[in-house]
């Protein structure tokens, strides 16, 4: 996937210049992280058709959605993609299967809604309409309505950010579930660490409409580099004192790891703490599983 | 794979990292950087030393001894600064620790990481 994109924005303090080429390997999660204004959202609405850049050029797979020479530009409707915003934007007069049904186009095959109630466990909410869930429940239904069309590419602009922490996560799950099954190309905006690590294998920093770096969020987010070949990102969950040491108890992904904490270590470290798990590659044991 | 030679104070000390100069840029003669070990992975030594594969060592005076119900906690002063080291509380008894000894310091190359 290719695309460039200029266009002049208006922002708080003033105008600035979008200006953004990248090419892109089609199956990654990006997260786009950067401060309000940075033109984020801006880079979305453009790949969706909503907003029309002044010069540019958009490839998806062999397609071209846009390219202002050749005066292409392909509607909204016209583009594979699927979009989720922090508001939850269901139809109030239907129900949860109606809302997806409605999202299917003309002679499309059904059999979509089965598997999208399926992969986000929506089968006991189907014949529910929208007022009667809570948030989360109704960003599931976005979520798998914006998913309705098998679109290439699923554009997210904080669509957790008004959720609680506990839904966060399980929302984050079934987005990395459905990013899997449905070979997307996904991209994010987010302002949170923690989802970006957790979620993306890709971070672009916007600042003022340019793409400042390129990075994983490991890269990123980490100041040291540690030769360490055994490293993983995680959160604290929990320090306890045992004999002379500690133990820290930290949850990579969806796995709980313990690590040995002398109390130098351990007295700068508090729960909730995101931190850096490293060890020598020379350390770990393997065992053969089967 | 490399064998890095780091010198901290008048010690050499030596650390094996799967990187390579070409890999890791900060893997460059006279470059300044962290060596960090973890504190369980410090071996203590009382006396004279018998011939031994262990090639980082370093000399220290134990300041503080906290005896827990299976582990123990050394501090020792050294003159690359204070080292900790958890041993075993039995080990603590059979070298027959305590404030003021002098003892030396090991870790073993393989557990010597490096940070940039």
């Amino acid at each position: 996937m290719i695309f460039q994109f200029t266009k002049k924005l208006n922002a708080a303090n003033g105008h600035f210049r979008l200006e953004v080429d990248a090419e892109i390997t089609e199956g990654n999660l990006i997260t786009l992280y950067g401060e309000s204004g940075a033109g984020k959202t801006s880079i979305l609405r453009m790949l969706a058709g909503l907003l029309q850049p002044e010069r540019g050029y958009l490839k998806v797979g062999e397609e071209v959605w846009y390219s202002a020479e050749e005066k292409i530009n392909l509607s909204p409707q016209q583009r594979k993609i699927g979009i989720v915003f922090q508001d939850y934007a269901l139809f109030p007069n239907m129900t949860v299967r109606q809302n997806l049904e409605f999202a299917l186009y003309k002679n499309q095959d059904k059999r979509v809604i089965a598997e999208l109630v399926d992969l986000i466990e929506l089968g006991d909410l189907q014949y529910r309409r929208p007022e009667t869930l809570s948030g989360g429940q109704k960003q599931r239904v976005a979520l798998a309505r914006a998913l309705v069309r098998r679109p290439k590419l699923l554009l997210l602009d904080e669509p957790l950010s008004a959720l609680d922490k506990a839904m966060r996560d399980k929302l984050q799950n079934y987005i990395l579930k459905l990013h899997r099954n449905f070979n997307l190309t996904t991209f994010l905006v987010s302002h949170e660490v923690k989802e970006v690590f957790k979620m993306s294998n890709e971070v672009w920093v916007l600042k003022d409409g340019k793409i400042t770096s390129r990075s994983t969020p490991l890269s990123l987010f980490s100041q040291t580099d540690v030769s360490g070949k055994f490293k993983f990102t995680g959160e604290v969950i929990d320090v306890e004192k045992s004999d002379v040491i500690f133990i820290i108890t930290i949850l990579v992904a969806n796995n709980i790891v313990k690590v040995v904490a002398d109390e130098r270590e351990a007295s700068q470290l508090s729960v909730g703490d995101e931190v850096l798990v490293a060890s020598k590659a020379f350390n770990p044991l393997i065992q053969k599983i089967n | 794979m490399t064998l890095v030679e780091l010198k901290v104070g008048k010690y050499l000390l030596k650390s094996i990292v799967l990187e390579t100069p070409q890999s890791a840029p900060y893997l460059k003669i006279d470059n300044t950087i962290n060596v960090l070990f973890k504190e369980t992975e410090v071996i203590i030594a009382k006396g004279d030393l018998t011939p031994m594969s262990l090639q980082n060592r370093i000399n220290g005076v134990v300041s503080k001894i906290e005896r827990g119900e299976i582990l123990g906690r050394l501090t020792l002063d050294s003159d690359i600064g204070e080292i900790v080291s958890l041993i075993t509380t039995s080990a603590i008894d059979q070298l027959i620790l305590k404030k003021g000894d002098n003892v030396t310091a090991m870790v073993k190359t393989n557990e010597i990481m490096l940070s940039a």
